[in-house]
């Protein structure tokens, strides 16, 4: 594990010098470029090459399939599958409602994730002071998100069905429940149960970014007579953004991908309300054999995920070289 | 994340099959040899992948392993089983196998889905040579063999199992209803449901909520009125027979309302378990596995089993045209992988599968039906099979299209879209026509495709 050490960035202090321009910049910018050339970038070779190998190159593949008329009765000699262009999208888009199956998945994913971000927040902030029992609550809370998607799944379907547990309890106080597992209310119930089973991974990302600050800031801010409506405002909740953005993008890219449970929920063909992309691309290629046309769904959900992606990576980046600058 | 796997475990498949195959090509030789004549399989292994049995598991297991000592003694090489759990975790297995060229050298594979695997031309197409090792044609129910391939010339299934679909009722209650015996058109059969609903029990138990049954009913009613759903390359599910199937299946719900409204979720073994509970009088749509159940069942020694209505809805007879189909043509089929490299042995396997006293073994064990014409003649005279028997030679073969699987999640698709509105008590004939016309171009671009 030493030799990983080297592979370090210089220390923050030889990048002080390039704010200043003074004559001995020059040389320091001379010594980094040189330590620079001596870091074992070699190190990052088999790295590399496992993600070429297990990332980039299937990567390539499967644009390459949604550009070609694999199906069964090509596959075979996939090579030689004929070179269709964009007709997998057109296709995609015009007949097995792809755009349909995105904005279900876009939406379903945002709620999710918007309504899990206060249950996690507050459930952390909860936990976070010492209280007899503490330990215990703080792993019942985690109970929904290690539990398999596929059980989550299947004992929501039972509690769901037309005269399960869910409308019993409905009826009891006189409402009445209706259809949970098809029509419009299903894909409220499939946000009900992915908040459920999903939320605690924010409530974690707040347990960690909490136990990150220190606790001489919570002195600090008692010696200068805030109260806890002050300490949250200006000394936790600034420092839970960086966690807690990183809980956002997880959460909604875990979302958007959810494939188990909605699957499990609802089964396939799926009901229109509910019919999300990564289901729609399953059934397409495991149940329909349409093998390119569900490379061409793969990449667009590639895309859909590649933009929060690309915009929390780009925040990253300002924060870094905020700190750079610093 | 599921997806993207997906996606990235079939493109890392390919790109280790091609691999695999080039070695394969260059380096590997068979492990024992198939030699003229006598067979001498020692220290062949012959894999075969089969369903997995969920009614006996056990006995599933213990089957599997006599049949490999018993098929050693015979010719030296052992049998290795493996099992899959649905039809879509069997054609993965199959692409990858034979995207590969290896995998297992037997598949058994429902009779619904032999077009498909018939399609990926992965599978051995039989010789008059091959059936003679297998021990001829003749030793199979000519009705069996006819899902085997698109015609005589082109087969690739030989027939292992019969599981054709019956009706259970609940003689009890049909005998305190002063009803003799069930139906056999459609519409006798709703007007007898009607007769024995009420006090908790519905006329009858329909899984509206399963990913198979749907289409079945659908395919049965409009075949019985003439219109085999697919007519050469032809999608016909915007004929108007298609259209009084759906309306006739949906409408025991929503508006004759003889089955249970909770129906609307049901998958099969719940609609199995009403009926096991005593809650209706008729089960439609179930095969003799269902024994297994419902013996164990509060209706046990009380129920029979009759064949499903011949007569389609509207008519008082088959019309002309019509096949009084009393089931699809179920069961399963033998098929052996082109990439396999022991022929020879694969089909003394599968002759000995389909021996009389193999398939008997098998029917004691497993409740199905064999395809073996001596060993079904033998069963005929057991009363209790009777009409299982009888529906086994009544039933008649899906149409034999590479598209068939697309064809029935089109018709279930339109099954499940239709909950909605079945849960609220209607049938929107304006909704129907969309979502059979939407079928109907999803269906018709799939049979389109195929070769």
């Amino acid at each position: 594990m030493t030799t990983a050490t080297p592979a370090k960035p210089p220390p923050a202090g030889s990048a002080r010098p390039v704010v200043g321009e003074t004559p001995t910049a020059g040389r320091a910018g001379r010594r980094r470029r040189i330590a620079d050339r001596q870091r074992p970038l070699w190190l990052l070779l088999p790295g590399g090459l496992l993600t070429a190998l297990v990332i980039v190159i299937p990567l390539l593949i499967a644009v390459y399939i949604s550009l070609i008329d694999l199906n069964l009765y090509t596959f075979r000699e996939w090579v030689r599958a004929p070179f269709i262009a964009l007709r997998n999208y057109f296709d995609a888009v015009k007949d097995e409602g792809l755009l349909h199956s995105v904005a279900i998945s876009v939406e379903y994913a945002v709620i999710v994730t918007v309504v899990t971000l206060p249950i996690g927040v507050a459930a952390g902030l909860a936990t976070q002071n010492r209280f007899h029992g503490r330990g215990l609550v703080r792993s019942v809370l985690l109970i929904p998100y290690v539990l398999p998607a596929f059980v989550v799944g299947t004992i929501w379907r039972i509690i769901l069905q037309p005269g399960g547990i869910a409308n019993g309890l409905l009826k009891h106080v006189g409402v009445y429940g209706g259809l949970w597992l098809n029509g419009p209310m299903s894909f409220w119930a499939l946000v009900l149960v992915q908040i459920w089973s999903s939320w605690p991974l924010l409530y974690l990302l707040t347990l960690a970014g909490l136990q990150s600050v220190d606790p001489v800031l919570y002195e600090a801010a008692t010696l200068d007579g805030a109260d806890w409506r002050a300490k949250l405002r200006y000394v936790v909740l600034p420092r839970l953004r960086g966690p807690v953005s990183l809980g956002l993008v997880i959460a909604f890219l875990h979302n958007v991908n959810s494939f188990t449970l909605p699957f499990v929920l609802f089964g396939v063909p799926s009901p229109r309300d509910v019919a999300v992309l990564p289901v729609l691309t399953y059934t397409e290629s495991f149940q329909n054999s349409a093998f390119g046309l569900s490379a061409a769904m793969a990449v667009v959900s590639l895309l859909l995920i590649a933009v929060p992606l690309a915009v929390y990576l780009r925040a990253v980046r300002l924060t870094v070289a905020e700190d750079r600058l610093r | 994340m599921k997806a993207r796997r997906g996606r990235t475990v079939a493109a890392g498949a390919i790109v280790l099959a091609l691999g695999v195959q080039g070695c394969t090509a260059s380096t590997a030789s068979p492990s024992g040899t198939d030699s003229g004549g006598g067979l001498n399989g020692t220290g062949v292994t012959l894999n075969v992948l089969m369903g997995a049995n969920n009614i006996y598991p056990v006995q599933q297991k213990q089957w599997f392993s006599a049949v490999s000592d018993k098929f050693q003694k015979q010719t030296g090489a052992k049998v290795s089983f493996d099992t899959f759990a649905a039809p879509t975790d069997e054609l993965t297995k199959i692409q990858v196998s034979a995207l590969s060229g290896q995998g297992p050298d037997i598949y058994g594979v429902g009779t619904t889905f032999t077009p498909t695997a018939y399609s990926t031309g992965a599978f051995e197409q039989l010789t008059a040579d091959d059936w003679n090792k297998i021990g001829g044609k003749d030793r199979f129910l000519p009705a069996t063999l006819n899902i085997s391939g698109p015609d005589a010339d082109h087969q690739v299934g030989i027939p292992f199992a019969s599981r054709p679909f019956v009706m259970a009722y609940n003689k009890e209650l049909l005998a305190r209803a002063g009803i003799d015996k069930p139906a056999d058109s459609w519409d006798g059969l709703r007007q007898e449901a009607g007769q024995l609903t009420g006090n908790g029990v519905y006329g009858l138990a329909v899984a509206y909520a399963d990913s198979f049954d749907p289409w079945k009913f659908i395919w049965a009613m409009s075949i019985q009125a003439g219109n085999p759903i697919v007519d050469g390359r032809t999608v016909k599910l915007t004929d108007p027979t298609v259209a009084t199937a759906y309306r006739t299946y949906l409408g025991w719900l929503a508006t004759d309302k003889v089955v249970d409204p909770a129906a609307v979720g049901w998958k099969n073994p719940q609609a199995i378990a009403a009926f096991g509970a005593g809650k209706a009088a008729f089960l439609p749509m179930v095969s003799a596995s269902s024994k297994v159940t419902l013996d164990k069942s509060a209706v046990a020694g009380k129920y029979a089993y009759a064949l499903m209505p011949t007569i389609p809805p509207g008519a008082t007879g088959v019309p002309a045209g019509g096949k009084a189909a009393s089931s699809i043509l179920s069961g399963d089929n033998l098929v052996v992988a082109k990439y396999s490299r022991h022929r020879d042995l694969a089909l003394a396997l599968i002759k000995m599968l389909t021996s009389q006293e193999a398939q008997d073994e098998y029917y004691r064990t497993f409740g199905e039906l064999p395809t073996n014409a001596a060993e079904a003649k033998h069963l005929e005279s057991d009363p209790a099979l009777a009409a299982i028997v009888d529906s086994a030679s009544k039933s008649v073969g899906t149409p034999f299209v590479g598209g068939w699987s697309q064809v029935q999640v089109a018709m279930v698709n339109v099954v499940v879209q239709s909950i909605p509105d079945l849960a609220a008590g209607k049938v929107d004939d304006a909704q129907l026509r969309s979502l059979v016309a939407d079928a109907q171009n999803t269906a018709q671009s799939a049979v389109d495709k195929a070769k």
